[in-house]
């Protein structure tokens, strides 16, 4: 192998193959006879790939080397009320945790910069950083995103489109940059879906707080026993 | 409090559960005095609707008396005696303003996974399943009711609970179905369906001008009720053929309007009825549309379909060739209540819909299960149970 080494395999595959390396040594081990060769054989390979982060399996199928690029979260909604009032109430940022419960405080520092104190989604704990609005154009768009230093690297941007009977177009985007390097990446990945889901509904959140003045719950209601196996679909 | 549970397929308990409190500020509490069940409550009980969790409180049709308010709840005061519609609607977004309350933005808890399936999250509803926000339901002594202000309606003291306690849903559903079925004066309307909706939604048409109204069913008792108490004339479709029959009826023009209040669960005869418990039970279709199917060829060109029924998801062999060559209309939704109830007081007031012969079965709570089996056996001359949670 006269190629150089380059990690074509993302992190969550790594864990698999691992995963499924350490599975088939194991079954192979068990009951060692020469039937078990290429299992071990299988397994080996799965470990270098793993462990390596390069599959020159990948490399001939033409897999292009990993990156770790922004994780997006992206919501639109349309909310009934004028773009003026939409755009103040987001401009104030110490709003945003009325509707969006993973952050506990958005502490307005002045009129450009914030500390965020956040429940990492999923998972629990506290992370805390300084962001700073980068973009304020009143009644269309504002951007902010982390200062220097935050664990995790994040920006967002709420932009303001006029809708039919003077509502208003709401689009936003949320976007982190997980921690570099293999254990950040891998565990971002693995919690990606999980605060995705939350970002999207609690986004939700902020039409039904502005409209609504509440976001409709059910936690705390009266229920007969749980038994049996809760699902929600 | 005591209330109803549902612990799996036809598997339902009386149940001592915490008491409801107010968790929003715009929530209502209220102590129950009647709630009736309702036919698509069957389709919860016999396991046709996703997203049942064992010990959810059922129930969506009632009145009672408000017991305390929350902090922004300005319209309503202890002690009021009111019935409650029973979709939830937050009066605020795009589609409670246009009346349109069943399409409500901001009711549904769940709105987030409900999107993925229906695409555009729709409103909650009383005790009708997580996908439609998972409330508890009123089969119980109390009730917390949100956006109570916009969601419960005093009674005028002139009208009976016997006939207030539909106006929660039956007597919206029926008045909706034949305001969507676009009545002109003189047209012959098809109602399929002879429960408490269709019931109601036959008259209705009588009230929005139909001439006449014919009414479909296979239970005798219930096309005598229809006959009785709406004026209609009757059809079993056990014992005739349907579609001739509504043809020789109108002159072999068909029935301008046709009104499905029967929904997934429609029984037919011969061979398609066994088509579509097979496919149901498999879960090869959720809704079985023989009611949809047969409105569709009765009609006659260029007609309108009003579908109120309930259906859950998806339906096979709709006849679209028929639909799309005879011109037809076809609307649907689960009622807006909020935008009627006014108007249905008014409407009871004059004796122009009367609800109360509905009322067959007042039971008390204790005794839901078995209101439920006598209502699902269609047993007895049941049209509607009612259960009443004060009774002991």
């Amino acid at each position: 192998m006269n190629e150089k080494i380059v990690k074509n395999v993302g992190a969550t595959e790594r864990i698999v193959s691992v995963a499924l390396g350490a599975y088939l040594l194991a079954k192979g081990l068990r009951r060692l006879n020469y039937r078990s060769v290429p299992t071990l054989m299988f397994s080996g390979y799965l470990f270098m790939r793993g462990g390596l982060g390069y599959c020159p399996i990948s490399k001939r199928l033409g897999k292009k080397d990993v990156q770790t690029p922004a994780i997006n979260i992206k919501a639109v909604m349309t909310v009934a009320k004028p773009r003026e009032f939409v755009y103040n109430y987001w401009r104030r940022l110490s709003n945003l945790p009325a509707f969006m419960h993973h952050l506990q405080e958005v502490k307005e520092l002045n009129e450009r910069q914030s500390h965020w104190i956040a429940e990492v989604p999923g998972i629990g704990g506290k992370i805390e950083w300084d962001a700073e609005i980068v973009k304020d154009e009143p009644n269309e768009r504002i951007g902010w995103r982390s200062i220097d230093g935050a664990l995790i690297r994040n920006a967002g941007k709420v932009e303001f489109f006029d809708a039919p009977r003077q509502e208003t177009e709401v689009r936003i985007i949320f976007s982190y940059h997980p921690p570099a390097g293999g254990i950040g990446t891998a565990a971002a990945r693995l919690f990606h879906p999980i605060v995705k889901g939350i970002i999207e509904n609690e986004a939700y959140n902020f039409k039904r707080v502005i409209e609504a003045g509440e976001i409709p719950t059910i936690n705390g209601q009266p229920s007969g026993k749980r038994t049996g196996k809760i699902k929600l679909i | 409090m005591k209330a109803l549970c549902w612990n799996g397929v036809r598997n339902l308990n009386v149940e001592t559960v915490e008491d409801p409190k107010i968790l929003n500020p715009r929530d209502a509490l209220v102590k129950v005095t009647m709630s009736s069940v309702c036919g698509s409550d069957l389709h919860l009980i016999n396991g046709f609707i996703p997203s049942m969790q064992a010990g959810d409180i059922l129930g969506h049709e009632f009145i009672g008396e408000v017991v305390e308010v929350g902090p922004e709840v300005h319209q309503l005061t202890v002690g009021d005696r009111v019935v409650v519609v029973s979709v939830i609607g937050c009066g605020e977004c795009s589609y409670c303003k246009e009346q349109l309350w069943s399409l409500c933005d901001n009711s549904n808890p769940h709105a987030v996974i409900q999107e993925k399936i229906f695409q555009y999250p729709t409103a909650g509803i009383f005790g009708y399943s997580h996908l439609f926000g998972g409330y508890a339901g009123s089969h119980a002594e109390y009730i917390r009711v949100p956006f109570a202000d916009h969601g419960a309606f005093k009674i005028p003291e002139d009208i009976p609970d016997e006939q207030a306690v539909f106006v929660s849903d039956g007597v919206p559903t029926g008045y909706m179905a034949a305001e969507m079925a676009g009545i002109k004066p003189g047209d012959i309307v098809a109602v399929w369906g002879a429960g408490g909706v269709g019931q109601m939604a036959i008259q209705s048409a009588y009230h929005l001008g139909a001439e006449r109204v014919i009414a479909i069913d296979g239970l005798d008792y219930r096309l005598a009720a229809a006959a009785t108490h709406g004026h209609a004339e009757v059809l079993n479709y056990k014992d005739t053929n349907v579609l001739e029959a509504l043809k020789e009826a109108t002159g072999g023009r068909g029935p301008d309007c046709c009104i499905d209040a029967v929904g997934m669960e429609a029984n037919s005869t011969g061979i398609e009825h066994y088509y579509d418990r097979t496919k149901q039970f498999f879960k090869l279709e959720t809704d079985r549309p023989a009611v949809l199917r047969q409105a569709i060829a009765a009609c006659r060109k260029g007609g309108t379909l009003s579908v109120v029924g309930v259906y859950a998801g998806f339906a096979d062999k709709i006849p679209m060739g028929l639909f799309v060559n005879k011109a037809l209309t076809m609307r649907g939704g689960q009622m807006h209540g909020q935008r009627y109830v006014p108007l249905l007081f008014d409407l009871i007031r004059k004796g122009k819909i009367d609800p109360a012969f509905m009322l067959t079965h007042p039971m008390p709570l204790r005794k839901g299960s078995e209101a439920y089996e006598i209502f699902n056996g269609r047993t007895d001359g049941c049209i509607r149970a009612v259960l009443m949670p004060q009774a002991s």
